[in-house]
């Protein structure tokens, strides 16, 4: 009998226990956050770049993206707090301070984050004259460049970092080509805050010419998001076995790759030669498509990443010895 | 090695598990429970492939004595293999350094606790541990695991479960003397043709890639994924840096992207 290489032994083998290693327990309440986190803080860039350099035809888009930011943060600390086994120690997560662990750097973000945020949106609403005239809200005093300076990097800080916070696991789809998750966390985050910045506009009747810089980065981050998503599918092996095949397959390539990045690609190109009735339609049809794409990008890989963590040929493809090693029978 | 670990400085403290010794009897596993008041895992059938009726580690199994049927080949004849699995301990731990509440702590024994009172159930431990120990126990939405019985080493009393192994195939001791042990019986075991006996916990086996070891180490007899443990498995946050290092720097580009898409009409407007 030949001798059978050590993959089939375990595969022939009864293996009566679990995997080797544990999957996490995230579920939609994740997802969610991860979605909802990343727009609020795309959105917080976009308010600030549009702010800094934009100038007064962009203070339209500051202005949306502010109140977008803001919206979309509002859900996130209560959809964490859901997802904690003992969600009446949220409060834990500030206990320390752990620059290794990125998920007390993304704690630590997201109060940072949500404090600029809340400011940025006091400001936007009083120069908006909501607010009724107090103390904070007179005049748009020192904090309102402060929010665009501190929002950009914090914004940049809240829709990366949950990247970084799966690519630190062990578990084979999250770590495999893992130092790409968060520059794709990042573009898809970006994409889907301007989607949703564009989309706001439209349903509330504001969007005009002044709205091309911010289409134009709109574009700018899903071809990104295209290259990325290429790059970090392409060389997953054994890790991305779960987005390969079966039905997340389907949503990687008709949610993520089709209604998340070709549609609006394809409609965007088509959409100048529209008319001008069509082209507000076709606008809607490609931004609700990007917001879809998004979602369903985080979904396949939270759920994927269970699905892999329960593929022992996954991990011990990852953590096999270099093949001379294993020669010398060591 | 009856002492008293009471005192402040004991060193490293850990086990030594021989796979070549287990019988299966599971006494590890029902000491554990009972000292740690553990429930039961369902009722006590056997699950339906093997003479193993906990399966896995978990929330409320820290030791788990698996069972496992090698099939045979040219190189071996079919065998049982038999091992208690448990916390390895890691010299530098991935549960630890993902914990974002400093719930999980290392101890003046160099074993790697979680406090009860601190941890929020934030599961995060549980994919970064490398070698799928702690869980999430869904009734009292915390994390466990093994302990290395810090109640008893504080008292100066062995781990339960090395304390009712008969066959001596839990030893609990000093790392560096278990290592010195395990290494010998490695030795001695390849002399009388276990040519794949190894030690499982060095930093050239399993505690690999920035582990730097275990204090919880084994003796195993054929390849390490028998076992279902990983050969060289990586320590997890040695991504972090390097993550969020690439993450800064994309952000950086995407942030001059947006700053000339939102320039260009600045200037136009100018
Ligand atoms: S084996 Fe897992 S749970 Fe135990 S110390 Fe190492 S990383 Fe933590
Ligand atoms: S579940 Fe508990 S022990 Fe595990 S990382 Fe979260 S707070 Fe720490």
């Amino acid at each position: 009998m030949p001798k059978k290489p050590l993959d089939d032994r375990i595969r022939d083998s009864p293996r009566p226990h679990a995997p080797p290693i544990h999957r996490s327990h995230w579920g939609w309440l994740v997802v969610a956050y991860f979605f909802l986190g990343g727009i609020a803080g795309g959105a917080q860039v976009i308010a600030a770049l549009a702010a800094l350099v934009g100038g007064k035809k962009s203070a339209g888009v500051a202005r949306l993206a502010r109140y977008v930011s803001f919206a979309a943060f509002l859900p996130c600390p209560p959809l964490l707090i859901l997802d904690l086994g003992r969600p009446e120690r949220f409060l834990h997560m500030l206990r320390v301070v752990k620059l290794r662990s990125p998920m007390s750097v993304g704690s630590w973000t997201l109060v940072a984050f949500g404090g600029v945020a809340a400011l940025a949106t006091l400001d936007q609403a009083a120069a908006d004259h909501i607010l009724p005239r107090g103390m904070l809200t007179r005049r748009r005093g020192w904090w309102s460049p402060l929010t665009a300076v501190t929002g950009l990097p914090l914004g940049l800080g809240l829709a990366g970092y949950t990247g970084v916070l799966l690519a630190a696991t062990a578990v084979p789809l999250w770590t495999k080509r893992g130092l790409l998750l968060g520059p794709l966390f990042l573009a898809s985050a970006l994409s889907t805050a301007a989607a949703a910045i564009d989309a706001t506009a439209i349903a509330t009747g504001q969007r005009h010419r002044g709205w091309a810089p911010l289409r134009r980065f709109e574009r700018l981050t899903l071809l990104a998001e295209t290259l990325l998503m290429a790059a970090w599918l392409g060389r997953l092996g054994r890790a991305g076995l779960p987005l390969a095949s079966g039905p997340l397959a389907l949503w990687v390539h008709h949610g993520v790759a089709g209604l998340g990045l070709a549609v609006p690609a394809v409609l965007g190109a088509l959409a100048p030669h529209l008319p001008p009735k069509l082209r507000i339609t076709a606008s809607a049809v490609a931004l609700s498509s990007t917001l879809f794409g998004g979602f369903v990008l985080r979904w396949v890989l939270v759920v994927g990443g269970n699905r892999s963590a329960d593929d022992a040929g996954a991990t011990f493809e990852m953590t096999a010895r270099p093949s001379t090693e294993r020669k010398q029978g060591n | 090695m009856t002492r008293s670990f009471g005192h402040e400085h004991p060193g490293a403290m850990g086990f030594l598990t021989d796979a070549t010794l287990c019988i299966g009897c599971k006494a590890c596993e029902v000491a554990c429970k009972q000292w740690n008041e553990l429930p039961a895992d369902g009722d006590a059938a056997l699950s339906a492939r093997s003479y193993d009726n906990t399966g896995d580690l978990g929330a409320t199994t820290w030791r788990h004595v698996a069972f496992i049927e090698r099939v045979a080949t040219d190189e071996a004849p079919f065998a049982w293999l038999m091992l208690s699995d448990v916390c390895k301990h890691c010299v530098h731990a991935g549960c630890m350094e993902a914990c974002p509440t400093g719930a999980i702590v290392r101890t003046e024994f160099d074993s790697i606790f979680i406090q009860p009172d601190i941890c929020n159930g934030c599961g995060y431990c549980v994919p970064a541990c490398p070698f799928g120990v702690p869980q999430l126990d869904q009734d009292d939405g915390r994390v466990h695991k093994c302990t290395l019985c810090y109640d008893r080493l504080r008292g100066g009393l062995q781990p339960a479960c090395a304390t009712a192994c008969p066959t001596d195939s839990i030893l609990f001791g000093p790392v560096t003397e278990l290592r010195s042990i395990g290494r010998s019986r490695v030795e001695s075991l390849k002399e009388r043709g276990v040519q794949k006996a190894s030690l499982y916990g060095d930093t050239s086996l399993g505690g690999t890639n920035g582990i730097g070891g275990l204090n919880a180490m084994f003796v195993l007899n054929d390849e390490p994924e028998l076992f279902n443990l990983p050969a060289a498995p990586s320590l997890p946050q040695r991504t972090t840096g390097p993550a969020f290092l690439a993450t800064l720097l994309s952000g950086a580009c995407f942030a001059l992207l947006g700053a000339a898409a939102f320039r260009a009409t600045k200037r136009g407007e100018d």
